[in-house]
């Protein structure tokens, strides 16, 4: 067991170490300079240099990845350049926000999506279920930032009930995260269906039923006991993929994360910023990951996670 | 599915042990992580919504248009840009030049700082030396030297410089006073100023800044008690905000924004004009033979802009076509000529010329200025209408323009570009556009390519004459020899706008795109 | 799925009691059971998915026959006309555009790449994934660790920088969308491959004499190549959905290329004033995305085996 999770942690770490370095090489290869976007349009290529030494940017790209390095393990990675404070701090100022928005999300996706892909899989291809089918399969074909805009419109500008952006009451969080939840819904309501479907038929849930189990305690009992596993699995993995930031609603309503940081932080290519949100979002997920994957011996107890690993 | 023999009390323990996983998970990784909501203003509060993320209060390294309104409600200068775009006195009660190379100023008296602590000499003595010091900094650009500073007594100094510069009352804007001992050379994120507000909260991660007013304030005490001050980039969202009494103001508003706004219920709108020029400006770094190194070719392009349609369609009315080479808004600005529109007679000249097959590319990058890709769109269309084909090569904030522009990655035609006069006198604009020189060019430091001696030289002459009649004449000539040299296919001067909810009151909108925080009032 | 696995008809224990004469099967039993809903389901879904499908890809083949105003052609003195005015059926946009036009014509843009990026994709996915499955060892332990790396990363953050390291163009955007999807055709494909490579007729094969990699090619790829076409038909929604989100963020092909992500995003700032100009677009999108998806499912939820008269 602490094998197994030391060797997970290893892998992890292993991942969050590899994307940042790609991010390190990628941001330095892409067109574009800090030194502009810090300098002003107007700055002279005398400042702009000045500049450039200032951060450190005139070094050999194998040196600044030297630097990058030690600062990486000293847990600082410098300076952002437009918030000029630590770039660090300026992502965990706005973690919260994701982390509050990917929470909700996530929520109401559990409450409506599992109950609604066990009431599709209790009464597969009748009228009713094809229609929600239908919906749900409309449900993950919108664009969310269409979705968004639509939202916007309807509920902060035509009957305006929510406030449009920010996140000043709670009502700021509604629209936000219904946008999110929409495509969520969609896709673990239809996992859910599939993973019952598939349990419902299955010949044990037969002896189950002869034996004059009550047809509730089939469903949630008996078929839904055994999807719990991917269908927990699934819920932590979009979460952790929301760490990520959900970038484009963040986008749309002004949500103060770290989807609308990291969108600044391209525009004004701020080394520092970009390294420092990927950073912590990715030994967020990694985290999320590994304790989805420590809590599969709690939902299912065949599970033994050395063993699990090698199968 | 593998069958597995199984009871239904292992299913019940497996499904209360789901819960608690996922009850566990949740409760500890996230919700220990979360954040509430950041509350909603009181009613005696106004709230600012800006387009641009307030990173400090100081101007040291930048200055957007949306931070002035802000910045000087905490920190001062000894002058201000005042509503004609001429100086006047803030923090300084006389600021009169009393020699070729030498201005006198006196503080006013009694000024003190939030903390109480009074406003010395020293302190801007010690202002000018970090703004100096800073790296890559905007105000420096404007400053041909920076002055010594002599104290004469308590209140009293002498600004001393090498050559003349008769706009150091203009200059002196843009440096804001700190006490000496707390400046550093760097932009300032907290510290104290002589401006009517005092901040008492901020997240420079989410741009927003809670500002109270300052008790210690010189002049006549604000009308507002507490300011907030929210980050909000998208345009949609701003006016969404507004539309539905979230915020009180936004400003910078583009025209699209301003027709939705105009008629609403419960929503005024401001506007003034700017102290920006934004420009299609040619590329000067052709060679010798190329059409465009011809004024003729020039001036033929620009006669197929429909410049009226562009204004009153495409960008309703929010804008002035220009009628010289800076916006008429500014101290010394000239009118030299105007863009007329006669498509026929461009195809004639372009013909009578010999320029065939001309094909142009237009570069710019999103947001230079407002309505920015609408216009570019229909630029295309209006080139193709006598035969010049147009490419558009659009690039994001970020992105390499700068090494396009320098003519390092790749050739262009036109550029469009904003420039603005920050000290609202046309000197800077000329000096900071037009006064290419050959070693500039060497390191690409000068506008687009633009060197063309004789207008250097007398845009050299203007800025440097300490008397005023003189300065003018020179100043009018210099624009005149610009405006014939036809760098711009179209310009246009931008009107600033700014949108609020009725209940504002005494906001006046000045050409700086800012207004002073202090007139402003609430009803409630 | 074959008829004895099928779910018995729910809503009681009762009536899954069952009679062991045949002749007690009604036709309206065969009518209810779940094989004949299924078939039914999958047949509405396969007729529904090609009508959605079909409205938006025609008009966007022959957006260059239909008599439409030019994309590109304005008319500052018809701007956002309201949709069913002067002949404009999805009204104009801010410069007098014809907007149906405008859809039609950035529909090619956005279907071309999504096209373009799910062929590539599936290219790299299919020889991957089976490389990995049938040879095993480390050409699997390579292709499986960047998989999974690769889930890890922030993905829409990875293509915008890369889109903003390359500049946009319609092959750098491609390419971006083939990279982001190519893990789940690779994963796909990677299982498949593994049953099917313990099946008897690899082992007669290799007996036979067979090279690995002719063995890989003409016997065990085009075995699993339907069902890897399906995923890549479903990829394709997600590619013109991708796509829209990063022209949305400014990162789609150079103007004058309308995509519908651009128009999207164009239109965002007169939301309030013109709603024809997101919400039109948007449908289209969704509209075309339903009719992917609707094919896909019913595709995959047909009968296998087609049996005469059943």
């Amino acid at each position: 067991m602490t094998n197994y999770i030391l060797k997970r942690l290893g892998q992890g770490l292993l991942t969050v170490f590899l994307t940042v370095s790609t991010v390190f090489i990628l941001i330095r290869m892409a067109p574009g300079d800090p030194a502009v976007s810090y300098a002003g349009p107007l700055a002279s290529n005398e400042q702009l240099a000045a500049v450039r030494e200032q951060f450190g940017l005139d070094k050999p790209v194998l040196e600044q990845y030297w630097i990058f390095l030690q600062q990486l393990f000293t847990g600082n990675l410098g300076q952002s350049y437009s918030f000029q404070a630590p770039a660090m701090q300026v992502v965990a100022e706005r973690m919260p926000y994701t982390l509050t928005l990917a929470t909700a999300a996530i929520l109401l996706t559990a409450v409506v999506a599992i109950p609604l892909g066990v009431w599709m899989s209790r009464r597969p291809d009748t009228g009713k279920e094809l229609g929600v089918n239908v919906l749900t399969i409309a449900g993950q074909s919108m664009p969310d930032f269409w979705t968004g805009i639509m939202l916007l419109t309807g509920f902060a500008v035509l009957i305006p009930i929510f406030p449009a952006s920010g996140f000043a009451t709670w009502g700021g969080l509604v629209l936000p995260t219904i946008t999110i939840a929409i495509l969520q819904i969609a896709l673990i309501s239809r996992m859910v269906r599939r993973e019952m479907t598939t349990n419902l038929a299955a010949p044990f849930l037969t002896v189950a039923r002869s034996r004059g189990v009550r047809s509730s305690a089939l469903t949630w009992r008996y078929a839904m006991g055994n999807s719990a596993i991917p269908v927990f699995t699934a819920l932590g993995t979009r979460f952790a993929a929301m760490l990520n930031g959900v970038v484009v609603v963040e986008v749309v309503f002004a949500w103060p994360g770290v989807g609308s940081l990291i969108v600044r932080a391209l525009e004004t290519r701020d080394y520092p910023l970009i390294q420092a949100t990927v950073l912590l979002t990715a030994l967020l997920a990694v985290g999320v990951q590994l304790l989805i994957d420590l809590a599969y011996p709690l939902l299912d107890p065949r599970v033994r996670l050395g063993k699990a690993a090698t199968a | 599915m593998t069958v597995l023999p199984q009871g239904s009390e292992i299913s019940r323990r497996r499904l209360l042990q789901f819960g608690a996983a996922a009850g566990f998970l949740l409760g500890t990784g996230s919700l220990a992580g979360c954040a509430g909501p950041t509350g909603l203003p009181g009613p005696s509060t106004l709230t600012l919504a800006l387009n641009r993320s307030l990173v400090s209060l100081d101007n040291k390294l930048n200055q957007f248009d949306a931070a002035v309104t802000v910045q000087r409600a905490v920190r001062q200068g000894l002058t201000a840009i005042g509503p004609e775009t001429k100086p006047v006195l803030v923090l300084a009660e006389r600021f009169e030049m009393t020699g070729p190379t030498e201005w006198t100023v006196t503080l006013r008296e009694g000024i003190r700082y939030s903390d109480n602590s009074p406003v010395q000499v020293e302190d801007v003595a010690t202002a000018l030396k970090m703004y100096q010091q800073v790296q890559g900094s905007f105000v420096a650009g404007f400053f041909p030297e920076f002055p010594d500073v002599v104290p004469v007594d308590d209140r009293t100094f002498r600004m001393v410089s090498k050559k003349p510069i008769p706009i150091l009352d203009s200059l002196m804007s843009m440096i804001l006073i700190t006490p000496a001992a707390q400046n550093k050379p760097e932009e300032l994120q907290e510290g104290v100023g002589t401006g009517p507000y005092v901040v008492t909260r901020f997240n420079r991660g989410a741009g927003t800044y809670s500002l109270e007013r300052n008790k210690n304030y010189w002049g006549p005490a604000p009308q507002v008690d507490n300011v907030e001050v929210r980050f909000l980039p998208e345009e949609s969202s701003r006016v969404i905000a507004l539309r539905s009494g979230e915020v009180d103001v936004i400003d910078s508003i583009t025209p699209d924004s301003r027709e939705q706004l105009a008629g609403l219920p419960g929503v005024e709108l401001q506007e003034a004009s700017s102290l920006r020029l934004n420009q299609i400006f040619f590329n000067f770094r052709k060679p010798a033979g190329h059409p465009l190194a011809d004024p003729r070719v020039r001036q033929a392009l620009s006669m197929a802009i429909d410049g009226e349609a562009l204004v009153r369609d495409v960008l309703v009315d929010s804008v002035t076509q220009a009628e010289g080479v800076t916006p008429s808004s500014l101290t010394g600005y000239h009118k030299t000529g105007e863009y007329v529109y006669d498509p026929e007679k461009a195809k004639a000249t372009l013909e009578e010329l010999g320029v065939k097959d001309l094909t142009l590319k237009i570069i710019w990058e999103t947001g230079e200025f407002a309505s920015d890709t609408s216009v570019m769109e229909a630029l295309v269309e209006m080139f193709g209408k006598i035969g010049v084909k147009a490419e558009l090569q659009q690039f994001e904030p970020g992105g390499n323009i700068l090494a396009w522009r320098q003519g390092k990655q790749g050739d262009w035609d036109l550029l469009g570009n904003g420039y603005p006069s920050p000290t609202g006198l046309a000197i800077t604009m000329l000096q900071g556009m037009y006064s290419g020189t050959p070693e500039k060019e060497a390191t690409r430091d000068t506008y687009q390519g633009y060197v063309i001696p004789e207008v250097t030289a007398k845009i050299q002459a203007a800025s440097a004459e300490a008397d005023p009649a003189r300065r003018t004449e020179l100043l009018n000539d210099a624009q005149q020899a610009v405006w014939d040299t036809w760098p711009c296919a179209w310009a246009f001067v931008p009107k600033s706008v700014l949108a609020h909810r009725e209940r504002v009151s005494g906001i006046n909108l000045a050409p700086t795109n800012s207004y002073p925080l202090v007139d402003v009032r609430l009803e409630a | 799925m074959s008829l004895d696995t099928a779910t018995p008809a729910p809503g009681g224990a009762g009536e899954t009691v069952r009679q062991p004469s045949p002749s007690a099967v009604t036709k309206a039993d065969i009518a209810r059971a779940g094989a004949t809903r299924r078939r039914n389901a999958a047949k509405w879904k396969l007729i529904v998915g090609t009508i959605c499908t079909l409205l938006v890809i025609i008009p966007i083949i022959l957006a260059q026959v239909l008599p439409l105003p030019d994309a590109n052609f304005q008319d500052l003195g018809a701007r956002r006309l309201p949709p069913l005015t002067d002949g404009h059926l999805f009204g104009t946009d801010q410069l007098g555009r014809d907007l149906l036009s405008r859809v039609l014509h950035g529909g090619q843009v956005s279907l071309t790449i999504g096209l373009l990026a799910v062929l590539v994709s599936g290219a790299i996915g299919i020889i991957l994934g089976a490389a990995a499955g049938y040879y095993g060892g480390w050409v699997d332990t390579i292709v499986s660790r960047v998989l999974e790396a690769q889930m890890s990363l922030p993905l829409l953050m990875m293509l915008l920088l890369v889109v903003a390291l390359f500049g946009p163009s319609i092959p750098v955007i491609t390419f971006v969308i083939a990279i982001a999807q190519w893990p789940e055709v690779a994963r796909l494909t990677r299982s498949m491959v593994l049953v099917e490579r313990e099946k008897p007729y690899v082992s007669a094969a290799r007996i036979l004499g067979l090279h690995k990699i002719q063995i890989l090619i003409q016997h065990i790829i085009p075995n699993v190549i339907k069902q890897a076409t399906l995923v890549v038909l479903l990829l394709l929604a997600q590619a013109v959905l991708l796509e829209s989100a990063l022209s949305f963020l400014g990162a789609g092909p150079q103007r004058p290329f309308a995509t519908w992500g651009r128009i999207i995003s164009d239109g965002q700032d007169y939301i309030t004033t013109s709603w024809w100009m997101v919400t039109l677009p948007g449908l289209v999108i969704v509209l075309m995305v339903v009719g992917v998806n609707l094919l896909g499912d019913g595709l995959r939820d047909r009968p296998r085996r087609k049996k005469k008269g059943a």
